[in-house]
């Protein structure tokens, strides 16, 4: 347990709040800039505004994620950024292949939405822990397959990511009403309620870390 | 036997609970009201006890001579009539201004009435409620086949039967219901809800030429323009003041245009204006249901000649003095009679409302008035040549309606209570006794008769009112009572299910000497969670109508936890991934079946971009579709062969090459119905009975078989699993020759990926568990597998091309290997196509999950696998029970939905058939396995 505490240590609770406040800003400015400069929304331009908002946030995430990687002695930040770059095709592609297994349309009219979302979502989902931990299985494992995380660093990579799945997933749910919205059409109210998740994934990690630095420092007080 | 009854004594109890609420519930939901083919005739009337007023005319003297209809679709109560009348002046009220000012100015000549309209409130319902005079029909199974039109006897089959010219212009809602009764007519489109103008465009260019030409005497000009913005834009919008704007100058100048031409001896000089709506909507601008909004609209009715007024006794009017209008209300039931009787056509048959008395005061023919004189408004004789007129118009209404009602009695199987009929009789003899009396007073003065009239005037009307009420209840109400009694035993029949689960659970522990509690683990979790997912969508018509796409949603998310168990456990991460790619391939398979569906639903419309984009050409194409299948067929085959070669049961060996018999016989048909080879020319028209029939007995004598031999033959218990799966295998078999055939070419194709799905599944079953577990050997259930295991059966229901819906049973099924409908082999034929895959196979497939489980520990007996297998029986059972019992939730809480008739009513049915059948499936399969 000890051992685990200092190998933790390499991220404090309040580098986790900046951290997820940039990202929760960036997809706040994503909005903004798409609404107020581009004059688009997710409803009139689908992909364009995905795209736009992708790109704010990805940017964000992989040179805020790059500089929590662990023994960074072992892996530069330069490099930590080029396995983000490369974890985001993978994970799109991942991304992709879940969403069609669940339903999203496959004709060629959606192709180009189905890759902003999926890029979207990988940045969200795969990027972090892409930066992070690189390519290592057993970490991935450890916070994807078995959610066992622990540590404030793992909460911050696996509850987003899986809030931001878990949003999607029920963000497609309104999609086969017959209300005639334009906001249910794939993948609109996906990425809405796949960023709402996001947004209480974060929440809840940070109300973790939180709760951990509370608790961290009720035990040296003791 | 007595091993089997231990448990099996559950299936037959649940069975029986299952028959009884579906029974119950049926009988209070399921109310319908039988379409009579009679039509009423001009000569009828001499049957009756009233006098004809002249030889010369029918039923009753025409009184006007053109009727100009405008019917404006989802016009709403408070469109038409003034603000003063509501609480709060709403910026869509008053925009209709000209009928306001017209039924001010002149009331006695031109009023507005709130309609009254009865449930379900669509256009096409209500079209053939106004055109009827009945109340509507839900489920006419002779009828819902094929095109929409009216077989009732309705006004305008009785306006063409007497020789009236119709004109109809507008929605074309009015030529499918009657494709050939107008001498002109000018539809347009209905069916893009987004397009407010072209209909009402089509209609203003038509309506005022045709108000000039001589060559029709009922005009009907449908506009739809506002029920579309409703739909689009809600009610509280531009879009709709606008187009009511637009309402108000084109009647403006209809209004003018008629008035011009009233004089006497113009075109319009005896004509009647009705303005109305079919039903009304909500703010939203839904319709469909029973809520006041939905049902209030409104007729304005004017005819251009000054009137006297009626003695308030007859007006239901609420006349409050502060408001300067006065506002009366009429059942859009009493539309068809009045508007018959104003042009003197016999009544529609099947009609059972009144003519009413305030729309019938309207017209100029009803007063006899000379055109010289003005007449006086305190003439009593006028009035009382009025009131005869009208009380004989009732006489001949009455008749009509008790004519119906007897008739309808004496040929419908659930028609009404004895009681109720004799209290109508009782009821109509009263009135036509008050009848008999006033033919004495008939020459008298009127100072006697006034009061006679007006007595029996007022029993005419207790006597219609009351058929009125009573059929109202008959047959647009439900029996609550009973639907809530049918959820009830459902419910209980739940609970019994689930009694009858935890025991398998006690005693399966108390064979392996375990007294802890299996606990709740996660598979329960995601099973219970999936199933109430898919309970509660039925909630909604609009899952209900893409069922396919919600199971393959819920298929597809346990398939992904699957894959994520089977990563945490680092192995069968191929099985997983197969699993999935399987779904993905269902899923297309959903998406084809829902884009026929859309071709025939009148709920969904066809979007080819859920299609995928396959580009191949077109020769390879038809020549996959020919090779494919028979691959497919020839690797089942194979497969069979293989599986079956390392047992030794005489009679499954024999199952089996009986099988493979038959999928070379599957084979043979294709190809000879196929365009490709030529060479199977001499089996056209020969074989092309034969071969299906051959199958058909193979599959019988097959199941015969099975069923009977096991009866002489001890079954040594050495080997319980093998016995099992040979059992298995050998009846899967049996009956896959037959589902194949039925569904044609993909039917091989289908069996194939099951058995794929079927195997991933099987082997990932304990995934999960054995991670709890730690695998520590404790098998316990779990549900999840069963859960995909029942969700790929409703996906490759809807992958086959089924929809819960009539028209989604493949009737080409039943006919093949036979040429000619005879009923007891095509309905079975039908059944097992429908069927076949989403019940049949996959109950008898469900011992996959024990012929394989804990492949592992061998040391488990006969009882404990019996216990198993029973335990799987029962949660598949469970399953398909919460589903039907959500359906029947869902069906009586959306008993008022727009699309009860048409989406929730056939779910229902599927669902209750599917259930009972699933039940003796289960009852079948478990002596069967045992």
């Amino acid at each position: 347990m000890k051992k685990e505490k200092s190998f933790q240590s390499t991220i404090s609770y309040f580098q986790v709040f900046s951290i997820h406040v940039c990202c929760g800003l960036a997809l706040a400015v994503g909005f903004w800039v798409a609404h107020n400069v581009y004059f688009i929304n997710l409803i009139s331009d689908t992909s364009a505004t995905l795209r736009l908002i992708w790109a704010i946030e990805f940017p964000v995430v992989i040179l805020l994620f790059s500089c929590c990687t662990q023994k960074p002695e072992k892996c530069s930040y330069l490099k930590a950024i080029c396995r983000g770059l490369l974890g985001l095709p993978v994970g799109a592609l991942l991304n992709a292949l879940g969403a069609l297994a669940l339903g999203a349309p496959v004709g060629l009219q959606y192709f180009e939405r189905t890759v902003s979302w999926s890029l979207l979502m990988s940045s969200l989902t795969f990027v972090p822990t892409a930066c992070v931990y690189g390519s290592c299985w057993t970490d991935w494992h450890r916070i994807f397959a078995c959610t066992k995380p622990n540590g404030p660093l793992d909460f911050m990579l696996c509850l987003p990511a899986h809030g931001a799945v878990i949003g999607a997933w029920f963000g497609a749910w309104p999609m086969p009403l017959d209300w005639e919205r334009p906001w249910q059409d794939w993948p609109i109210c996906v990425s809405y309620g796949a960023m709402a998740g996001y947004m209480a994934g974060m929440v809840g990690s940070l109300g973790l870390a939180l709760m951990r630095a509370a608790g961290g420092k009720q035990l040296k007080a003791e | 036997m007595w091993g089997w009854w231990r448990f099996g004594k559950w299936t037959v109890l649940i069975m029986f609970l299952h028959i009884i609420a579906i029974l119950i519930f049926t009988k209070g939901f399921l109310l319908t009201r039988t379409e009579l083919p009679h039509s009423s005739r001009c000569s009828d009337i001499s049957q009756s006890p009233c006098h004809s007023s002249s030889s010369s005319s029918c039923w009753t003297k025409p009184a006007v001579d053109r009727l100009i209809i405008i019917i404006l679709d989802a016009l709403r109560f408070d469109f038409v009539a003034p603000s003063s009348v509501f609480e709060q002046k709403q910026p869509w009220m008053d925009r209709l201004k000209v009928l306001q000012r017209m039924a001010l100015e002149n009331p006695s000549s031109a009023k507005i009435f709130k309609a009254i309209a009865d449930p379900p409130t669509t256009s096409l319902q209500r079209l053939k409620g106004l055109t009827t005079g009945a109340l509507p029909t839900f489920i006419d199974v002779g009828n819902s086949f094929g095109a929409p039109a009216i077989v009732e006897d309705n006004f305008i089959k009785q306006l063409i039967q007497n020789g009236k010219r119709v004109v109809m212009m507008g929605d074309d809602t009015w030529t499918q219901l009657f494709p050939n009764h107008f001498n002109k007519s000018y539809p347009y489109p209905s069916f893009n809800v987004k397009d407010l103008d072209t209909v009402d465009n089509g209609c203003i260019e038509h309506l005022l030429p045709s108000l000039h030409q001589q060559d029709w005497d009922v005009l009907i000009a449908h506009f739809l323009g506002v029920d579309h913005a409703g739909h689009i834009y809600g009610v509280d919008s531009t879009p709709m003041i606008e187009k009511l704007e637009q309402y108000n100058a084109v009647l403006e100048k209809v209004i003018e245009e008629l008035q011009n031409q009233s004089g006497s001896g113009k075109l319009h000089e005896n004509s009647l204006l009705i303005v109305m709506g079919d039903h009304g909507q909500t703010l939203n601008g839904d319709h469909g249901g029973g809520s006041p909004e939905e049902v209030e609209t409104s007729i304005f009715a004017m005819s251009f000649k000054d009137l006297p007024s009626l003695p308030s006794e007859f007006v239901s009017s609420s006349c409050e003095p502060s408001k300067n209008i006065c506002i009366s209300s009429i059942p859009q039931l009493d539309f068809a009679v009045t508007v018959s009787s104003l042009l003197g056509v016999p009544f529609p048959f099947g009609s059972i409302g009144r003519v009413n008395p305030e729309l019938y005061a309207l017209t100029v023919g009803t007063w006899n008035l000379d055109d010289n004189k003005t007449w006086n408004n305190q003439d009593e004789t006028k009035l009382e040549e009025w009131l005869r007129n009208y009380v004989n118009v009732l006489c001949a209404n009455s008749w009509q309606v008790k004519r119906y009602i007897d008739v309808y009695s004496a040929s419908s199987v659930i028609g009404f209570s004895s009681e109720d009929l004799f209290h109508i009789s009782d009821l109509y003899a009263k009135a036509e006794e008050n009848w008999l009396n006033l033919s004495l007073y008939k020459n008298e003065s009127s100072n006697t008769s006034l009061p006679i009239l007006k007595r029996q005037i007022v029993a005419y009307f207790e006597f219609l009112s009351y058929v009125a009420e009573l059929a109202r209840s008959k047959w647009t109400e439900f029996n609550l009572k009973m639907m809530g009694t049918g959820i009830g035993i459902m419910l209980l029949s739940l609970y019994c299910h689930i009694l009858a689960i935890k025991k398998l659970n006690k005693s399966y522990g108390v064979s392996l000497l375990l007294s802890r509690d299996p606990g709740i683990s996660f598979g329960l979790m995601l099973a219970s969670f999936t199933t109430l997912m898919h309970a509660l969508s039925l909630l909604s018509n609009s899952y209900i109508l893409k069922e396919g796409k919600v199971a393959n949603f819920l298929l597809a998310t346990t398939g992904i936890v699957t894959l994520r168990f089977s990563f945490m456990k680092n192995k069968m991460l191929l099985e997983a991934a197969t699993f999935l790619l399987l779904t993905f391939i269902f899923r297309i398979a959903i998406d084809v079946g829902l884009y026929k569906q859309a071709a025939t639903s009148q709920f969904m419309s066809a979007s080819s971009s859920w299609m995928p984009g396959i580009s191949i050409s077109e020769s390879l194409r038809t020549y996959m579709a020919e090779i494919v299948p028979i691959l497919a067929l020839i690797i089942l085959g194979y497969y069979l062969y293989k599986a079956i070669s390392n047992y030794c049961w005489g009679i499954a060996k024999c199952v089996t090459m009986g099988t493979i018999l038959s999928y070379l016989l599957i084979a043979l048909h294709w190809i000879s119905e196929s365009n490709i080879l030529d060479l199977a020319h001499f089996l056209k028209g020969y074989g092309k009975n034969y071969i299906p029939r051959t199958i058909y007995g193979i599959g019988l004598g097959q199941l015969l078989l099975l069923a009977i031999v096991p009866l002489f033959r001890k079954e040594e218990m050495s080997n319980y699993k093998g016995n099992l799966f040979v059992k298995m295998i050998s009846i899967l078999s049996a009956c896959s020759s037959t589902v194949i055939i039925l569904q044609g070419k993909q039917g091989a194709l289908v069996v194939l990926g099951s058995l794929l799905a079927g195997y991933c599944m099987m082997r990932l079953q304990g995934i999960e568990q054995h991670t709890v577990r730690g695998g520590a050997g404790i098998s316990i259930f779990n549900p999840l597998p069963i859960v995909q295991w029942s969700l790929l059966a409703l996906c490759l229901f809807f992958a086959t091309g089924h929809w819960c819906a009539f028209d989604g049973l493949r009737y080409g099924a039943a006919f093949i290997g036979f040429d000619d409908f005879v009923l007891a082999p095509q309905a079975i034929l039908l059944t097992i196509d429908t069927f076949g895959f989403s019940r049949i196979l996959p109950i008898f497939g469900l011992p996959l999950f024990v012929a394989f489980s804990s492949l592992s520990n061998q040391t488990e007996d006969g009882s404990l696998f019996s216990i198993k297998l029973f335990w799987i029986f029962m949660v598949y059972g469970l399953i398909t029970a919460t589903t039907a019992t959500a359906t029947i939730v869902c069906v009586a809480i959306q008993r008022r939905h727009l699309m009860v008739w048409g989406l929730f009513a056939p779910k229902f049915v599927f669902d209750v058939v599917g259930l009972i059948l699933t039940d003796i499936l289960i009852f079948g399969a478990s002596i069967y396995y045992f």
